[in-house]
């Protein structure tokens, strides 16, 4: 009982949580009690963002990580308030797509040891395993994107974050602007026959 | 830049009609409704074989015609991959016209259910363009894309969108 009393305050959090878990569905039972249990676990993980800290992994953590395994480029990008999707994006690029596929396993691979001994335990997902090219790790707050150097240039991903919409707009209306327009002649005088 | 996209989205409520699906075997049970408003509401369908889908990427597509919807059996809905067909091409793009490609459906006509209670539909059918291993062919996605792609493993068309509904 204490624990649906504890489901009901969290109601908004753990919506927000669902809608962000991008693993297996679970019961509403089984997410207040998994939520309870890792706030239990890490106390002391509590600076800054109370959410990205409760959730997978911390910032400064990645970083150490992504710097551990040489991953080159790593910039991290906050998200502007009003994109509900996450919180903060971080982009690494890989030397090889072997380099790639090894970043994303040492991630996992911290987080599994963060989440030792709990009862159960919640991988972030992970997508693009197969083609080593682009894997993204989703952890509700925080998006890891770890590229090969040719797709990092391809996709221009920190543009398309940091300057918010304003590009968009522009290639749309790249088409459109080298469309020329000819002025309407309405003149009834005939045009010089002579060259 | 909400005003730039073309397609509306509605979110609905818990739908009135919840229980009846066919608009045309109910005309004779539901005697409070009026006999317009039944008519006025379409029932929209799954993304199925031959449907005409616009492309919302700049890939060089433009419209793609659906061979075949992956999963499901009657037909693709919001977040689902798509084989089809790309029909209308724009001269310089990395696809061209009776290629044949795989798309995620980001819009659809037919409403999705959340996990809230809401229903989220739009205005047109949209798809992104990717490969065989999910990853996006074009570099922008244009127009709302909603979350449900999230759940199914599309973070990277949800990271090149532009609006996030």
């Amino acid at each position: 009982m204490w624990s649906a009393v504890r489901c009901r305050t969290l109601s908004s959090a753990v919506q927000q949580w669902r809608q962000r878990q991008p693993g297996p569905t679970l019961l509403n039972r089984a997410f207040c009690s998994s939520s309870v249990v890792t706030e239990d676990q890490s106390p002391d993980n509590n600076n800054g963002k109370s959410r990205s800290s409760r959730e997978f992994l911390n910032l400064e953590e990645v970083q150490k990580v992504l710097s551990d395994v040489k991953a080159d480029d790593v910039q991290v990008i906050p998200v502007p308030k009003n994109y509900d999707f996450a919180d903060y994006m971080v982009i690494a690029t890989g030397r090889s797509d072997w380099h790639v596929r090894n970043i994303a396993q040492a991630l996992i691979y911290k987080v599994k040891q963060k989440q030792k001994g709990a009862k159960r335990m919640l991988l972030p997902s992970v997508e693009g395993q197969e083609g080593g090219k682009w894997i993204v790790i989703d952890s509700g707050s925080l998006v890891i994107h770890a590229l090969d150097e040719k797709v990092r240039a391809y996709y221009n991903l920190e543009k398309l974050w940091s300057s918010g919409t304003s590009d968009d707009e522009q290639t749309q209306d790249l088409d459109k602007a080298f469309i020329k327009v000819r002025r309407k002649n309405n003149s009834k005088k005939r045009p010089q026959a002579s060259a | 830049m909400a005003a730039s996209s073309a397609s509306k989205l509605f979110r609905a409520g818990r739908s009135l009609l919840g229980g009846l699906k066919d608009p045309n075997g109910s005309i004779g049970m539901s005697k409070d409704l009026p006999r317009s408003y039944l008519f006025s509401q379409q029932q929209r369908t799954f993304i199925q074989m031959r449907t005409n889908l616009k492309v919302v990427d700049n890939s060089g597509a433009k419209r793609v015609m659906c061979i075949q919807a992956l999963k499901g059996k009657r037909g693709a809905r919001l977040g689902d991959m798509i084989v089809a067909s790309v029909k209308e091409a724009q001269p310089g793009g990395k696809v061209k016209k009776g290629q044949v490609v795989y798309g995620v459906v980001v819009r659809a006509a037919m409403q999705r259910g959340r996990s809230d209670g809401s229903e989220i539909k739009f205005d047109d059918n949209a798809v992104v363009l990717v490969n065989k291993q999910g990853e996006p062919i074009g570099t922008r996605v244009f127009g709302p894309v909603p979350h449900e792609l999230r759940k199914k493993k599309h973070v990277k068309i949800l990271s090149l969108a532009e609006h996030i509904a």
